[in-house]
Order: structure tokens, then sequence, then C-alpha cells
């Protein structure tokens, strides 16, 4: 005898009616996708007339010029790209551990401090990568200057956010026996609470650096420094194959650097 | 060495987790608080490091009034009254060397505790501390390599290092198995003893406490109810320190007697 046929199967609860929230919710995101189309007036047969259409763009990608890669000048936008990036993550992720400490009730038991850290925060965190490029290329020139502050912010943003996130799961435990022991807030923070941040802090640290590394490509776009000019350069004179070899190269580096901190990354948790 | 006269603790919403408590501990006393959850035993200990403020009345530890003491005062205190705590508070994935010297966090600068760098005095002090609980072979092990025990060991090192006058236990051995508490009370007997270090442990079985209290203080719905030696803790007394008849969970051995 099987189970089912032993006893009488008892009637299964009625299934809860689908919300009307949902279904007017989607409703909604159609009709705004359709509305959005039409006024930004996308149509299938112009985008196909459009690649259909001699482009130079699209011949320089089927003959990328690789040779940019060993050229001197990029090579050398190149480095300066990866020093933007190194010099980005380390300074602003350096910042962004005492920022993300002093947010939190424990590190910070000044209820007006606290909210004016927490308001830098989320301000740092509001304003993207390029807008900080623009704001700075503006306010010191064009060069590396900018495109480092920038990655510094944008850093900062990065890693702070995921920090504060890490330390709301902490053990308060060690903290309220430093507390008990006498000791200073700043001692308090170094001696229980970073040994429990530590693996993903780093882990944060080197996430943000695959982000720096593909922000400072479009840094230089606005005058940041870096890869970016020099492709802005190329760009300028319609050269597509040389653009295309350097956007080759800017792929297989950030792919490396992506791997390898990835691998690093997992070691860590 | 600690005089509370009329302390009382209100907590937001208006719960009570001291009433009119008046109360002098001498130096070098073995001090056992019983009463149930909620009965305001954690309350009591942590008003004497000043982890918890006092509503009205007063404090004094050591000659002191805590009950006025700011922020860096308060630091001073603290650095006197070493504290010891149910879920042990280590670090877990640093050495159990780093957690002894959270002790010392009191006695040296800042910089020496970012750095690392900690006098070869205080590093010594740890050691001896270590070595007074019989850890000091496992001091380059991570926290979390250790027994229940042997956590709370090095608590108590921990709370050692401070070279405190007073030690709070705050249920130390609430996490530990029967023979592993038996191993956690004599220790902290044996400081009191041979360091005469005044020591005030909270405790919920009626056994230990009788077992190794000079005295014991009993707390109910955050007043105070019974204060007399061990000797004089019969079941009856516990029963009104409860408010209820005991069962074999109030005592670490399985049957509800006071052997």
């Amino acid at each position: 005898m099987t189970l089912a046929a032993s006893q009488a199967s008892p009637p299964l609860p009625q299934r809860p009616q689908t919300s009307r929230f949902a279904l007017w919710g989607s409703v909604v995101a159609v009709i705004l996708t359709v509305i959005t189309a039409i006024t930004v007036e996308f149509s299938f047969a112009e985008l196909i007339e459009n690649l259909s259409r001699r482009n130079l763009v699209v011949e320089g990608l089927l003959q990328p010029d690789v040779s940019q890669i060993w050229s001197d000048r990029s090579l050398r936008a190149f480095i300066e790209t990866l020093q933007l990036a190194v010099l980005g993550t380390a300074t602003g992720g350096l910042v962004a551990l005492p920022l993300a400490m002093w947010a939190t009730d424990f590190g910070n038991p000044n209820p007006v401090l606290r909210n004016i850290v927490r308001t830098f925060n989320a301000v740092v965190r509001s304003i993207p990568d390029l807008l900080w490029a623009l704001l700075f290329v503006t306010a010191v020139g064009i060069g590396v200057l900018p495109g480092w502050l920038a990655l510094f912010f944008f850093s900062i943003a990065v890693v702070s956010k995921l920090t504060a996130d890490t330390l709301d799961g902490i053990d308060r435990g060690p903290i309220e026996a430093a507390q008990a022991s006498g000791a200073t807030i700043t001692e308090m923070l170094h001696t229980s609470v970073v040994p429990q941040i530590l693996p993903a802090y780093t882990s944060f640290i080197l996430y943000s650096f695959e982000l720096n590394l593909r922000a400072s490509a479009v840094l230089g776009l606005v005058g940041a420094g870096g890869i970016g000019a020099r492709i802005e350069f190329f760009r300028g004179r319609g050269e597509w194959s040389e653009v295309w070899g350097l956007v080759i190269m800017f792929f297989l580096v950030v792919f490396i650097v992506e791997r390898i901190s990835v691998s690093l990354r997992r070691r860590l948790v | 060495m600690i005089r509370l006269v009329n302390a009382t603790v209100e907590y937001p919403g208006g719960t009570r987790g001291l009433n009119d408590v008046s109360l002098e501990i001498n130096p070098g006393e073995f001090v056992v608080v019983v009463g149930l959850s909620g009965a305001g035993k954690s309350t009591l200990i942590r008003t004497i490091n000043g982890l918890v403020p006092l509503s009205s009345g007063e404090l004094y530890v050591d000659g002191e009034a805590v009950h006025e003491m700011k922020r860096r005062e308060l630091r001073a205190l603290r650095a006197k009254v070493g504290m010891i705590f149910q879920g042990f508070n280590l670090v877990d994935r640093a050495s159990v060397l780093h957690n002894v010297l959270v002790g010392r966090l009191h006695a040296v600068p800042t910089w020496r505790a970012l750095t690392g760098l900690y006098p070869a005095e205080d590093k010594q002090l740890a050691a001896q501390a270590l070595d007074r609980v019989g850890m000091l072979d496992r001091a380059h092990s991570r926290a979390t390599a250790l027994s229940g025990g042997q956590r709370q060991r090095v608590g108590i090192a921990r709370a050692l290092a401070q070279q405190p006058k007073v030690v709070l236990a705050d249920e130390p051995v609430a996490s530990l198995d029967p023979p592993t508490s038996h191993s956690v009370m004599q220790h902290l007997q044996q400081i009191n003893r041979t360091l005469g270090i005044t020591s005030l442990v909270n405790l919920h079985f009626l056994d230990l406490a009788v077992a190794y209290a000079d005295r014991i203080i009993g707390l109910r719905d955050g007043v105070l109810v019974f204060d007399g030696p061990g000797s004089e803790c019969t079941p009856e007394v516990f029963e009104g320190i409860y408010g209820r008849s005991l069962t074999a969970d109030d005592t670490l051995t399985d049957e509800a007697s006071l052997g």
C-alpha cells in the first residue's frame, strides 16, 4: 500500500492570490519601457541601416593594430594606468577603514560626530567615478593628479561601503572585553575589531583595485591621464585600428589582473 | 573595596536592573552573586566597572566615586578592574597572546598598540598571567584552536594581565561542562587566595556558589534579598531568593541537592 492510498490526503491550503501590486507593477514597467523606446526614437530599421553602411569603427575592429601594444608611448600610458589604479586603491582603501569604523556606534560614541562621518560617506558614495574625474580635471587641470584623486574617492566609496556592511555583523564580545579593560577607542578598534574584519577588508581592497583598473581607462577620456588619454587621442584622429589594438591590450590586462585578484580573494575568505 | 549606596539602575523602558541596593564588599573577599536570570546579576557586575551607569545612588570602588566619573576616569577605573565573560569574548582569529595583551592596553601608549610594539615588561606580564592559568605553552595558538575551558582560562589571563584590584566574572562557567566548570572556579579561587584580588562572580549553579563563595549575595527583581556566608545558605534560603522550589537545573550536578 502506498502512503497516499493509506490515508486521505489533507486538502492543500489554497494558493494565495497573486498580489495586485505585483500585477500592476509589471504592467507599469512594460508601459514605461514602451514609452521610453518611443520617445528616444528607437528603431530596428535604423539600427540595421547604420550597421550595413560603410562603418570605419567596425572596419578598424577587423584590422586591429596590435603593434600599438609594443609602442613606447602606449606602453608608458599603460603603466601610468596601472600606477593610477594601485595608488588610488591603496590611498583610498586605507582612508576607507577608519571612515567605516567611525560610522559605527562602537567606533564613535558621539552621535553628532557619527552622523557627520555617515553623511560624508553617503555623499562620497553617491558620486560616480567619472564625475569625480571631471570635477578634479576642472579643479587641478589635465593629468595624472586628477585621475589619482578620482580613484582615491571612488575607492573610499567602494571599500567603506562594503566594510561598513561587514562591521554590522562582527562579534561584539571582544569589543566589550577591550572596553572593560580600560582601552581607548582606537586601541579597542585595533585589537578587537580589525582582526575580525581583516580578511574581508583585504578582499574589498582587491575588488576595488579591479574596479579602479577598469575605471582608469574611462578617466583618460575626460583628461585624467592613463591609457584612456591615449585611446582618446587615436579616437579623435579617427584611427580606429589603433584604438582597437589598445582596447585588446586593455582587455588582456584587465582579464589577467582580475583572474589573479579573484583567486587571491577566494583564498582570503 | 566596593561600596554601593542606594544604587538604582533603570533601563530605558522603565525596567529596573537594580533597585535601591546598598552593599559593601571588603578587600580580598570572594563574593558570589546568585539569582534567576533577569534578577540583576549582570547589571550589578557591570555597574562596578561603569559599563552600566547608575540612574541614582552612589558607587565607590577603591575609594573613588564611580557615579561621578567622566570617560577618561572610567578608563582609569576599568584598568584596575578585570572582567571575565560568559562567552569568553576573545578575538577568535587572533593569537592567545594578542588576546591577553588586551589586558595591557590601559598601560601602553596607543602608538605601541597600533604597531604591536608592546614593551617587554608588558609582554612579560601577559606571559606571567598565561602561566598562572597553565596556558603559557599555547601563547601563539589561535584562540579558535582552543577548547571552551582553555578559552575561559585565556579570558582569566587577560583579566589578570591588567594587574587588577578587583575581578568581575559574569557567569564564567555557564558555557562549560561540569569538570571544566570546577577547574575554572578553582583558578578563580586560587587567584583570589594567592593574589588577594577582590572577586565578584555571578553564578546560577547553587552548588558551585556554596562550594566556592566566602559570601553569597542574593538578588531578586533587582533587590538585594540575601547577604551572608555560604554556610548559611540552606536550600530554603535559595528558594527564598528564587521565589520558587529548586530543580535539578539549579545545580551543576544532577541531583537537586547542595551536597
